[in-house]
């Protein structure tokens, strides 16, 4: 029975999605003219580097022109994240004792980690400050930062991130990133409206808001993927 | 100053066609190699060279990125081998014995001694 629900499913999805497809036209021009934009495509480059001095387009759409939907990831990965805890905290409440790391790891190992954990920081915290101006943004660095606690956490049997800052700086880059949508609604009038002086294209400080916001979703991403690691590394001791 | 920018070029593409010399046959050594550790010490000493010397002539070409790109050799230079060590001996560990059946485990003696 459950295998034929699952067929028929499929074949709605399916049909559905072929039927969307026929409609557009195969190989049809969908970026429109740059000069007199009668698209969307068209729109957002024409838009991103004249009125919002952001040379990377891809971070003006999604912090700016779709910079509510960008809330709505990160209170995603923020449910995500504290679901995850409260499944695998009742270990604590049972009396389980944890552990993170049954083996040592070897002497080259722990030198090398302490050595490429500040490279990796740095790089996390480079890749989410230029969003605006490289590929990239706050959700890749705030991975690439949680990859380098990753690194600490498997190789050092008692590193402990503090879990008061963590949970600190998560709250508060999430409140701010708030803070700056309704900044925009009170000043200009609309949720996370950018703000008039943008800056020039292709400068650090350029395209008004949007690095700020991308260096708290950095932030914010960081340390909860850190969250979730180190949750989801403890394992029972043998 | 022409031709220092001519010669800076053709060193740059020697040095990226020595690199994938390397890397090519890092990965016919992946694909050839009987085991896990012929594998692995094919993988990483051959692709760390490669991408070392592919990188660097990429920086020979455009002098403008030349510092970021040998902080990129450095962190390449580092971190390549240390996961291929790590590697190898978490499967040592995890008791993957080599393809030839030799008599010599010098890895084995000094962890029992």
């Amino acid at each position: 029975m459950r295998k034929y629900i699952a067929f028929l499913l499929i074949a709605i999805l399916g049909w559905t999605l072929a039927t969307t497809f026929k409609a557009i036209p195969f190989g049809a021009d969908r970026r429109g003219d740059l000069d007199h934009p009668d698209k969307v495509a068209a729109f957002y480059l024409k838009e991103s580097p004249e009125v919002l001095q952001t040379a990377n387009s891809i971070t003006a759409i999604v912090v700016n022109f779709r910079g509510f939907d960008t809330l709505g990831e990160v209170t995603v990965l923020f449910l995500a994240a504290t679901g995850l805890a409260s499944i695998l905290y009742r270990r604590k409440e049972e009396d389980v004792e944890v552990e993170r790391v049954r083996l040592p790891s070897s002497g080259l190992v722990r030198t090398g980690a302490k050595i490429l954990f500040p490279l990796m920081l740095l790089l996390g915290i480079y890749v989410f400050i230029h969003g605006h101006l490289t590929p990239g943004g706050g959700f890749q660095g705030g991975a690439i930062i949680a990859t380098g606690f990753l690194l600490m956490l498997i190789t050092y049997k008692h590193f402990e991130t503090n879990h008061n800052v963590m949970v600190w700086l998560e709250s508060l880059a999430g409140l701010a990133f708030v803070a700056v949508g309704l900044y925009g609604l009170f000043v200009y009038g609309s949720f996370l409206h950018n703000t008039k002086s943008v800056g020039t294209l292709n400068d650090l400080i350029s395209g008004g808001l949007i690095p700020l916001i991308y260096i708290f979703i950095g932030i914010k991403v960081g340390t909860e993927l850190t969250n979730i690691l180190y949750i989801l590394l403890k394992i029972k001791k043998s | 100053m022409d031709t220092l920018n001519k010669i800076l070029e053709f060193a740059g593409l020697f040095f990226v066609l020595l690199g994938s010399i390397f890397l090519f046959l890092g990965a016919l050594g992946i694909y050839r190699m009987p085991d896990l550790y012929n594998r692995l010490q094919a993988g990483t000493k051959a692709s760390t060279l490669g991408a070392m010397s592919v990188v660097l002539g990429v920086g020979l070409m455009q002098p403008g990125w030349l510092i970021k790109l040998i902080v990129i050799i450095l962190f390449i230079g580092i971190s390549n081998p240390l996961s291929s060590h790590a590697l190898a001996r978490a499967s040592h560990r995890s008791g993957i014995r080599p393809f030839f059946k030799k008599k010599i485990d010098d890895y084995e003696e000094e962890v029992e001694s």
